[in-house]
């Protein structure tokens, strides 16, 4: 069979989500209201072609003057004054009158001067009213003059055109989709009090593409960003790369648990450690980073909770010269503002990220702030979290998230409003255990999957400088040891054994 | 409003040299229709509609473009059986340096407004329309 002969758009994002690009020849209608990017999307369309793919182009502009384009493309980087020089493109400036007439004529000047530069590419700007617009026959069939046109010049034709009504949650079709080969929606759209801006492949002949609204940006001195929806599905391909490892771990840095967990956690493996605020699950996240530049392993650590600068001094305190690993190039730690966060932007990074830093590690700190950012009962964020599993397992990652439980002595649930637990292989449970007056802090492995583990509650401590480590189970103290007592997950622990007196007269525990 | 002097005698001097060696900046026909070219180096328009854009008789826009195209700047690119033409406004040619400068000047309003009185003796002015009661703005009106 012979190859596609498909034009990329050379717009960063969308030639993935249109499977490779766009049947050569096509007629693309992007509509949007105002504001929405139509222009930008299509002088850029123009512009990748003539600079990075060699077809030349023409834009064609009824409103906007050839000089303020030429400004305002120079914003993005694209200096359309130099590809004119070099007769790769031709800004044209007309009105919709002359180009109705031109594009029924066989003799059009405009394509003659199309011709002139071997363009294959054109960007009308504003085709609307250039048709009527207003969806009786004779508009319909107007426009299917103008494509006509353009397609006996085999142009590949991408024409803008203003649909107010696409604005919010509006969908109204416009004459012009069903003669159209391939129309893409831009929309702006409402999240509480942001815009977010979208776009939508509503259909492309000849191809296959990615359903759905992706979200997409408009970038100072880039242009265009398109970023995958983070639900669309991914290539059966990429789950095939996962990690099947049954021998090798990855140790954790904390002392003791590695005992608990039979060495650490297995390659590729999604591991939650869930518990209160403030119990330690960011000290023993730093631990696992540092364990991981120890051994000569990259680790990447994502926050969202605090800011690099504080996740470096909260290090030095445990005795981890974080900024050191950072400057070897074996760390590094990332922070993004958990507010208004555009979930498809969000994992674009992570996926870059991980694409070039190959990490072995990945903490990320903390799902629940994920959560109260895209809202944890959502579709959105167990997509979001989908998305995130199977790419650190693709990428053969032992990702490593902290996750808040809201439940100060004991938990009920594993992970509160998360109903993901069956996602996850590994579950540590860290809580509170209020024993006389004094909170200790509980450890738990409740969950390793193809690991059999004792499900012992263990004692933990954060020590000033040093960090966190498991006690002993059995420990040297005057007190009643965690084996002494029933319950120490619920809210309530009892006493199962006899008091200290009648189990160690002298003071010891056994 | 009160006339205002010129903004300094040495950009004065300058465009008083800029006009002396473009000779078919004339009128302020002739200085509108090369900005409006200048910002739209390459139309394709009717004569009407680009008399309707510069705001002036057509007749006085013909003339003016005439005028371009001799002097070498302006490329004129016309099939018989069209109404409309391509035009392109070429700035590299022997008098380009000059014409660029005096763009300059001309996209301040002040600029316009010495080159405008410059225009004055010795090279007729012709004022512009009154585009509210012209053809040239019902056109305008019709196309748009």
């Amino acid at each position: 069979m012979a190859e596609r002969d498909l034009v990329k758009t050379g717009i960063a994002g969308l030639d993935d989500i249109l499977s490779g690009g766009i049947p050569r020849g096509n007629v693309i209608l992007v509509e949007g209201a105002i504001g929405c990017g139509k222009t930008t999307m299509g002088v850029e369309f123009i512009y990748r072609g003539a600079s990075q793919f060699d077809e030349p182009g023409v834009v064609v502009v009824f409103e906007v003057s050839p000089d303020k384009l030429m400004r305002d493309a120079l914003g993005f980087g694209w200096d359309l004054a130099e590809l004119e020089r070099q007769e790769r493109l031709k800004i044209v400036f007309t009105t919709r009158e002359v180009l109705r007439q031109e594009l029924q004529q066989a003799d059009s000047v405009l394509l003659e001067e199309a011709a002139k530069i071997g363009a294959r590419r054109i960007f009308i700007d504003g085709v609307a009213r250039l048709v009527g617009g207003n969806g009786t026959p004779e508009s319909r069939s107007a426009f299917h003059v103008l494509t006509e046109g353009l397609q006996r010049e085999n142009l590949t034709a991408l024409l803008a055109v203003e649909a107010s009504s696409l604005n919010g949650h509006g969908v109204a079709s416009l004459p012009e989709e069903s003669i159209a080969d391939s129309v893409i929606r831009l929309k702006m759209e409402d999240n509480q009090r942001a815009i977010f801006r979208s776009l939508e492949v509503v259909k492309s002949r000849g191809q296959d593409f990615q359903m759905g609204r992706h979200t997409f940006r408009i970038i100072d001195r880039h242009g265009i960003q398109v970023y995958r929806r983070v639900q669309a599905p991914r290539k059966a391909s990429r789950d095939l790369a996962a990690a099947f490892d049954p021998k090798t771990r990855v140790p954790t840095g904390t002392p003791g648990l590695d005992e608990m967990t039979n060495g650490g956690y297995f390659i590729g493996s999604t591991t939650v450690v869930a518990g209160i605020s403030g119990v330690g699950k960011s000290v023993m996240g730093l631990q696992y980073i540092a364990e991981g530049a120890r051994r000569g392993e990259r680790s990447l650590m994502l926050s969202l909770d605090e800011q690099v600068e504080q996740i470096m001094r909260n290090a030095v305190t445990i005795g981890i010269d974080l900024e050191g690993q950072m400057k070897s190039g074996m760390v590094r730690v990332e922070y993004e503002p958990p507010q208004e966060i555009e979930v498809d932007v969000h994992f674009h990074h992570i996926e870059e990220l991980v694409k070039e830093f190959k990490p072995k590690r990945v903490l990320i700190d903390s799902l629940s702030t994920y959560g109260s950012s895209l809202g944890p009962g959502g579709r959105v964020f167990r997509d979001f979290f989908h998305a995130l599993v199977a790419l650190m397992k693709e990428s053969k990652i032992a990702a490593v998230y902290n996750h808040e439980n809201p439940e100060m002595l004991g938990m009920n649930s594993m992970m509160g409003d998360f109903g993901m637990s069956s996602l996850v292989d590994n579950i540590v449970l860290m809580n509170w255990v209020e024993l006389g007056d004094a909170f200790r802090l509980g450890m738990t492995i409740a969950k390793m999957r193809a690991n059999p583990v004792d499900r012992i509650t263990r004692e933990c401590e954060i020590m000033n400088g040093k960090g966190m480590r498991v006690l002993p189970r059995a420990l040297p103290v005057p007190r009643l040891p965690f084996s002494s007592y029933r319950g120490l997950v619920s809210r309530s622990p009892e006493r199962s054994r006899r008091t200290v007196e009648e189990v160690a007269p002298d003071g010891s525990s056994e | 409003m009160t006339d205002k002097p010129f903004s300094n005698r040495q950009q004065l001097e300058e465009i008083r040299r800029l006009l002396a060696g473009t000779p078919v900046i004339k009128a302020a026909c002739d200085l509108d229709l090369l900005v409006f070219l200048h910002r739209h180096p390459r139309t394709l328009l009717t004569n009407e509609q680009l008399a309707a854009f510069v705001g002036y008789e057509m007749k006085q826009v013909a003339k003016a473009i005439d005028a371009f195209i001799d002097a070498g700047f302006l490329e004129r690119t016309q099939n018989p059986n069209h109404a409309a033409r391509m035009y392109l406004l070429v700035l590299n040619g022997p008098q380009g340096g000059g014409l660029k400068r005096f763009l300059q000047l001309a996209s301040t309003r002040q600029g316009r407004r010495e080159i405008l009185e410059l225009l004055g003796p010795g090279r007729p002015q012709t004022e512009p329309v009154d585009i509210s009661k012209s053809k040239a703005k019902r056109r305008l009106h019709a196309i748009a």
